[in-house]
């Protein structure tokens, strides 16, 4: 018993212990924890990049026209089941489908289901080739060319023996919606990371000095920042968007689009790390590094940057959801990545017909993705944001 | 009373650069699209069926002052937009910017100050109240709302509020006036009208405003309602509504002034975007028409440098209503 009693008593030491000493990181992440909303949006916002990046696997089919189901345009959404009145069975099923045009039908196509067909769910099939590391570099100079494909791969989560599955059904031209809201997610993922990178390198280059040499650089790079600041983003994104030619590829079109996402937010960013900075940079301990003649670029890599990385971290991800926001309302309108790249924007687009609400209600599911990932992505930003605010536990 | 002049006239001539730094950056980005006006004229003429040569293209250039330098060029045109408020001719449209814009600019700019406004009457209380208050429910929803601002887009928002009228009810609630009211003259009854349709595109143009707007009147209240300040007023008494207005509200609406510049800008965003979906063939739509269908130029430099013109003296004027509102501001300039 004393010895019980004598270990939890050191443990207590320990731990008060070890709050003193914690890192930044740890006390941020211990504070993280505790806030139940950011954790289960910080799991989901898992589960979505996980199911993005795994995209080729966990689909049955390829996003693009490649893929697409000619005897099922437009199809509803195929749920597995068990069983029906036929009876029980232990492999998930779905029904055949008929597509048929006649008299009786006025002549539209018509798809009826079968309910005596049958298509058993397979897992781990064999389907569509896809490469993690693909790339097709086509660069002036016959040297420069890149073509390189590994880890191709050929295994797809489920399918089903003869037919199609589609979770999600299809849209007009029949593609998987399932297929392209996975792909989609990624898309749009892989836009707000690369437009959030450049901004933070830009905002990095032009705040850091801003805030570090101060005088009429600072006034000057101040002024020039607020005034961007003061463009309109979405007209601002749309006068740069023009410049984009028709005839350039999905790929081409999909690295401008998130080059101008960094070029239009870096601003806000920028007086966010002006900030840091200029209160950092009268602490002692930079003076210290001063007077032991430390260059100013050993200052700031060595002693600055590591002082706020969480901030900035913190802050890109507040910055990200905007960044996601903005391509997809460009994508929205048209302006954007268009229909044979799937993005989320690219995939709303179809939802904007009357049509569609009365008659192919699936084309909404990528709304419901969309609105889930930006809410994860928000709430993990906020829970991010209040534990790395030392003032938020005295409020709560 | 001097130092106040002298605080507007500072405040004014860095409103004044602002807006020549923006338009230098506009300019130089119609300058990028490739193709200029001279090509674009020639192009027209050719389609009409006759022949052309780079002596005309030339010509053209030279005729419209295009062979000048490129910084010659940038001054004029913003001398042009600052003295003179000309934004010149759309070479795609053939038409003076000017008489193309000017009543689109005016119901624009109607609109996103009316969205503005009812984003503030809604969002000021609101916030206070879910600041103060110990209500949970209230509380949650308050701030799940303002999350949904953000995760539900006006455009979405948009959408389906048009796919959900046309179909439920069977009519479009598209467009800014009825048919019979399209061309006619301003009147009383055309303003009614306008208003009947109006009021939908202002509620989803305030709809992410009114969000963002209640975080930070939430937020802003939180931060000062446990301050001393606070607290010494109610042991001195005074509580309920009247130590709120006087109190702790008037110190958080600073910063809420301050930020109705962004708000505004917020509100531009949203408005090519909203205007698109619901068809209003309003100042958002002409831009979107004049970058996406037809790569006009001119067009989409004169509406950028009109909404940031806006915003420069929006913020122009909220400075100046802070300095007058703050009492330490107000003391240091008025003496």
């Amino acid at each position: 018993m004393g010895f019980f009693f004598n270990k939890n008593k050191k443990s207590d030491q320990q731990l008060k212990e070890a709050y003193f000493t914690a890192s930044q990181v740890e006390l941020i992440r211990s504070r993280f924890k505790s806030n139940k909303t950011a954790m289960v949006a910080g799991w989901i916002l898992t589960i979505l990049i996980l199911m993005g990046f795994f995209s080729e696997f966990l689909s049955p089919y390829q996003p693009t026209m490649a893929g697409r189901d000619k005897k099922y345009e437009n199809g509803p959404p195929q749920i597995p089941k068990f069983w029906d009145e036929n009876g029980f069975s232990f492999r998930p099923f779905i029904y055949g489908t008929k597509r048929e045009r006649s008299i009786k039908t006025n002549f539209r196509w018509v798809v009826t289901v079968d309910r005596e067909d049958r298509r058993y769910l397979r897992f781990f099939v064999d389907g569509w080739e896809y490469s993690y590391i693909d790339l097709e570099w086509d660069l002036p100079g016959e040297f420069f060319d890149v073509d390189v494909q590994a880890l191709t791969f050929s295994t797809h989560l489920f399918g089903v023996d003869k037919g199609g599955i589609h979770l999600f059904g299809t849209d007009k031209s029949g593609k998987d919606i399932y297929s392209r809201t996975l792909l989609a997610i990624f898309t749009s993922l892989k836009c707000g990371v690369l437009g959030v990178f450049i901004a933070f390198v830009l905002a990095l280059i032009i705040g850091g000095i801003s805030g570090y040499y101060g005088g009429w650089l600072d006034s000057f790079l101040q002024m020039v920042t607020d005034a961007i600041r003061t463009v309109p983003q979405v007209p601002l994104f749309m006068a740069l968007a023009a410049f984009l030619p028709q005839e350039w590829s999905a790929e081409a079109v999909f690295f401008v689009i998130a080059t101008i996402l960094g070029f239009i937010g870096w601003p806000t960013l920028a007086r966010r790390i002006r900030t840091h900075v200029l209160s950092e940079r009268s602490q002692d301990y930079i003076l210290a590094a001063q007077l032991c003649g430390a260059s100013s670029g050993h200052i700031i890599r060595r002693h600055l940057l590591p002082s706020f990385t969480s901030y900035i971290i913190i802050d890109l991800m507040i910055t990200f959801p905007y960044m996601v926001r903005l391509e997809t309302a460009l994508s929205f309108i048209g302006l954007g990545l268009i229909d044979p790249v799937s993005s989320l924007g690219s995939l709303m687009q179809n939802v904007s017909k009357a049509d569609v609400l009365l008659n192919y209600q699936w084309y909404f599911i990528p709304v419901l993705f969309f609105i889930t990932f930006i809410l994860a992505v928000v709430f993990v930003g906020d829970g991010l944001r209040d534990a790395a605010d030392p003032n938020m536990i005295k409020k709560k | 009373m001097i130092k106040f002049l002298q605080f507007i006239m500072i405040r004014a001539v860095m409103s004044i650069v602002t807006l020549l730094i923006v338009s230098f950056i506009v300019f130089s980005m119609m300058e990028l699209v490739p193709g200029n006006c001279a090509e674009r004229y020639i192009a027209f003429k050719n389609t009409q069926g006759q022949n052309i040569t780079i002596e005309d293209i030339q010509a053209e250039e030279r005729r419209l002052g295009l062979d000048k330098p490129y910084l010659i060029r940038a001054f004029t045109w913003m001398g042009n937009v600052f003295f003179q408020g000309k934004f010149g001719d759309s070479c795609i449209l053939r038409l003076n910017i000017n008489h193309l814009l000017s009543d689109k600019i005016w119901l624009s700019l109607g609109m996103s100050i009316g969205a503005l406004l009812l984003s503030y009457v809604l969002a000021v209380p609101i916030g206070i109240y879910s600041a103060v208050s110990r209500n949970p429910i209230a509380n949650n929803t308050v701030r799940f709302i303002s999350y949904l601002g953000l995760a539900l887009p006006s455009f979405l928002f948009a959408l389906m509020i048009m796919l959900f009228t046309t179909v439920y009810f069977g009519e479009s609630m598209s467009g800014l006036f009825s048919k019979e009211y399209r061309d006619a003259a301003w009147s009383y009854a055309k303003f009614m009208d306008f208003l009947s349709r109006a009021w939908l595109p202002i509620l989803i143009l305030g709809w992410a405003a009114t969000a963002f707007a209640l975080q930070t009147v939430r937020a802003l209240m939180l931060d000062e309602i446990d301050k001393l300040y606070v607290t010494a007023a109610r042991a001195r008494g005074i509580f309920g509504r009247n130590l709120l207005w006087r109190y702790p509200a008037r110190h958080s609406l600073g910063p809420v002034i301050n930020s109705i510049g962004f708000d505004l800008n917020r509100i531009f965003s949203e408005l090519p975007v909203v205007a698109l979906i619901m068809t209003l063939t309003e100042m958002g739509s002409l831009l979107i028409d004049a970058l996406a269908f037809s790569n006009d130029q001119q067009l989409a430099g004169a509406i950028l440098v009109i909404l940031t013109a806006t915003i420069v003296l929006i913020n122009f004027i909220t400075d100046i209503i802070l300095a007058l509102m703050d009492p330490r501001v107000r003391q240091g300039l008025l003496g």
